[in-house]
């Protein structure tokens, strides 16, 4: 078993695996602390300080950078190079370039996260990076692109196993999106100041055209490769059907792009434009359930697994809340829903349903099951993948129940009239009505942050012991050998 | 006929069409023939073909 | 007859990539190119102009401290918005929005119909201390936009930039003849990059937004934005039946 593993470790190139898996557990904890912090701010705003580097606005997007660029993006990178890898039974094309990316990548994270401290921002939600940090990630998506092809094309193996489509996928829609959300002009060559080349009413489609489909491709696609793979892998049996597999790819891919615009409902946008966002959200229902079914089922004759092993429960929890999201969104996606939920907290609980509950947790599963065979050892406690399971599972439960009452609630107050014909609340007043909610919000982040910690200890403790294993059998083996 | 094209509303209907018509094809092509359904399904054995160089997991089989 | 082999796209790399590429590409072209190819997209209604230097400095302010993550500028077309806000928001009001504020939350009420509703020192005294005018209110204070003197050097850059984009400031003096015919002697004269600095110190010293008519701050030009928003377009000129085919 052994010589087994030491020859995989060096048929594959693990090294930039490694960096990346580590970084993603990382940027998972600044990350959710500091959304935590965000949320905290929200319930008691004091906690701004009058520091205008942490004031919630600018806070925010170092939140969702560090979530969706940082961990996210960190455990897509390892986790595809390791997937790039093993089904095509290849090494990674351009060691180089792939070392390129990842500290091109961090260096993204890092940089976007002081620039919107100190006040850059281009006020586009989820692309806030400033022009400079635009042509980077643009740099390092090129190589990613390089090094992912270059492998594939590589490859030992006749088919192209389909989670690799995904993230080909991801790449690509990536790419595409990127470029078009960000065409600015900067103000002057030295000036981090930039202004979009679109303005109004297409400007907001642009940016909605990006948003929704870096939710549709960076955090769905890229992550169902993510499940294609190691779901079958940790089930120790194959994907349910690979039919299935190819039907839910080519459905995925085509539809989500033409979906951006029911986050623009009601808004001063052409209303055919909206409808087709509404009509082709509802289809999407199809493929996102088929792929759930799929992961789900593959379990199937194996459901003891869900007891005794707390890594498939994992993942099995995050392909629910991905059936549940996706259910969710298309209903909030109905023309008649959206005018209740568009601006209120439902909107931020069913992001979170979708991020903390299928993306975290899908990558969670995923990264329990690398990280020993990364590191050639086993994992340092499953009790505490346990504990963590448990905790991350209430904190969302928390967080998305503290969201729907409090979206619905602020919903239904802002349209309340009273006998007179009156409005009925103030817009205070409903804010006012948010605290409770708001509090409890923010300890349900706590508890999910909780876990990320322990299982940050847990990933800690595991790659130490495997290191030191590493040690020994090198001292056993180096006199033998001399 | 060619100016129903033309207009922006009936991107909807438009769209749709390709989209049903692309989607049939496919579950068609995928579900049609049980010989390409076969070989298909082979397919989703390659994530355990990565332990030992292009020896088949006899495991997973 | 032409046929299809799927196994050509599993095993060719270049294939599954041109095929994917094509699969995700359809859809953003059906939904976002007719809105730049189809003039009905935007009304044409009177009144919305650029903003003048000093409101620009404003906007870019609001956009610095991330005001969007709180609050939307797009009152939608319904009778409680109506009532609360005001007006429902067109398309062509923020036509010279680089980038777009509409927003996605409203943690804090839409601000599209601000301008007008409240004076000058309620607006300096909340962004200073919310809590001490709504009590309930859970925004973040912003004391230093009073004490930090507003940073114009590079608005003649800025105003380039934008001119670039598309908004009309003039650069010269052919520009600035269509401006005074498009929007009056006034505003052309404030549009006109060349003057910027004075433009925007002469609206402090005239608008007085944060009470000291001597200092340009930065509360001086976010207020001046805020004042602005949604007053551009006098609604009681225009006919509710002209706006309805563009909904």
């Amino acid at each position: 078993m052994a010589a087994v593993q030491t020859q995989v470790a060096q048929q594959y190139n693990y090294d930039i695996v490694k960096k990346f898996a580590v970084m993603s557990l990382v940027w998972a904890v600044v990350g959710m602390a500091v959304g935590v912090f965000i949320a905290s701010q929200l319930a008691w705003p004091v906690l701004n300080f009058d520091i205008p580097y942490i004031t919630f606005g600018r806070f925010r997007p170092v939140h969702t950078g560090a979530v969706i660029f940082g961990f996210g993006g960190s455990a897509l990178f390892a986790t595809s190079y390791y997937v790039v890898q093993r089904t095509c039974q290849t090494r990674l094309w351009a060691p180089g370039l792939a070392t390129f990316t990842f500290w091109g990548w961090q260096a993204v994270i890092v940089l976007a996260a002081l620039s919107y401290v100190m006040g850059y921002s281009q006020g586009r939600e989820y692309a806030e990076m400033e022009w400079p940090i635009d042509l980077l990630i643009l740099f390092v998506w090129v190589a990613y692109l390089a090094v992912f092809l270059g492998t594939l094309m590589n490859r030992r193996q006749p088919h192209i196993y389909v989670a690799n489509w995904f993230y080909l996928a991801f790449i690509l829609a990536t790419a595409l999106l990127h470029v078009f959300n960000n065409l600015a002009v900067p103000v002057g060559l030295f000036s981090m100041k930039s202004y979009s080349l679109f303005s109004g009413a297409q400007d907001a489609m642009t940016q909605w055209w990006y948003g929704h489909n870096a939710v549709g491709f960076f955090l769905t696609a890229a992550f169902l490769g993510m499940m294609y793979y190691f779901v079958p892998k940790q089930a120790g049996r194959p994907i349910y059907s690979y039919r299935l597999s190819i039907v839910h790819f080519w459905a995925l891919s085509f539809m989500y792009m033409w979906v951006g615009t029911h986050h623009l409902h009601w808004t001063a946008i052409p209303d055919w434009s909206s409808t087709l966002g509404a009509t082709f959200s509802i289809m999407l229902l199809l493929p996102s359930w088929g792929g759930m079914i799929n992961g789900i089922m593959t379990l199937s004759g194996a459901w003891d697994k869900l007891r005794t092993d707390p890594i498939m429960r994992f993942m099995i929890v995050a392909l629910s809340f991905y059936g549940m999201s996706t259910f969710e969104g298309p209903l909030m996606s109905l023309k008649d829903v959206n005018a209740l939920s568009h601006y209120t907290d439902w909107t931020v609980g069913h992001v979170h349903s979708g991020a903390l509950g299928w993306v975290a947790m899908i990558s969670f599963g995923a990264l329990y099951h690398m990280i020993p065979r990364l590191w050639n050892t086993r994992l340092y406690s499953e009790k505490l993948v346990n504990a963590h399971f448990w905790l991350a599972t209430i904190g969302v439960l928390l967080y998305i129940t503290a969201m729907w009452i409090s979206g619905i609630s602020q919903g239904l107050m802002w349209r309340a009239f009273d006998e007179y014909g009156n409005l009925q609340y103030s817009f205070v007043e409903s804010v006012a009505a948010m605290h409770p909610f708001y509090a409890m919000r923010a300890i349900g982040g706590g508890f999910f942050l909780t876990g990320m910690l322990i299982m940050a200890y847990n990933a800690y403790m595991t790659i130490r012991q495997g290191v030191r294993e590493a040690r020994i059998a090198e001292a056993r083996v180096g006199p033998v050998a001399a | 006929m060619l100016e129903w094209f033309s207009h922006a509303e009936n991107t909807k209907p438009l769209g749709l069409l390709i989209f049903f018509v692309t989607f049939c094809l496919i579950v068609l092509w995928v579900y049609g023939s049980r010989k390409r359904g076969a070989r298909l399904e082979e397919h989703k054995h390659i994530p355990f073909l990565d332990e030992a160089d292009d020896v088949k997991d006899d495991k997973h089989g | 007859m032409f046929k299809f082999k799927h196994e050509a796209l599993e095993t060719n790399t270049g294939l599954l990539l041109v095929a994917t590429m094509m699969a995700i590409s359809i859809g953003g072209l059906v939904e976002i190119a007719p809105l730049f190819l189809i003039e009905d997209t935007m009304e044409k209604v009177e009144g919305v102009r650029p903003y003048t230097p000093l409101e620009q400095m404003g906007r870019d302010i609001y956009i610095r401290e991330g005001c969007y993550t709180c609050h939307s500028q797009m009152v939608r077309p319904f009778r409680d918005e109506q009532l609360r806000y005001g007006h429902y928001s067109l398309a062509a009001e923020s036509k010279y929005d680089h980038p777009f504020q509409w927003g996605s939350k409203r943690t804090g009420p839409d601000l599209a119909r601000l301008g007008g509703k409240y004076s000058n020192e309620w607006h300096v005294q909340h962004l200073i201390a919310p809590r001490s005018v709504v009590p309930e209110s859970v925004m973040p204070n912003y004391p230093w936009l009073l004490e930090t003197r507003l940073n114009y050097a590079d608005i003649g850059a800025r105003m380039r930039t934008l001119r670039t984009v598309g908004v009309p400031y003039s650069a010269n003096q052919e520009e600035y003849e269509r401006n005074v015919k498009d929007f009056g002697v006034e505003l052309a004269a404030q549009f006109h990059i060349p003057n910027a600095r004075e433009s925007l110190v002469a609206q402090v010293r005239a608008g007085n937004y944060d009470g000291d008519p001597t200092s340009v701050s930065e509360m001086d030009a976010l207020v001046a934005y805020l004042q602005v928003l949604g007053t551009m377009v006098d609604f009681s000129k225009i006919k509710p039946e002209e706006l309805v085919k563009f909904r």
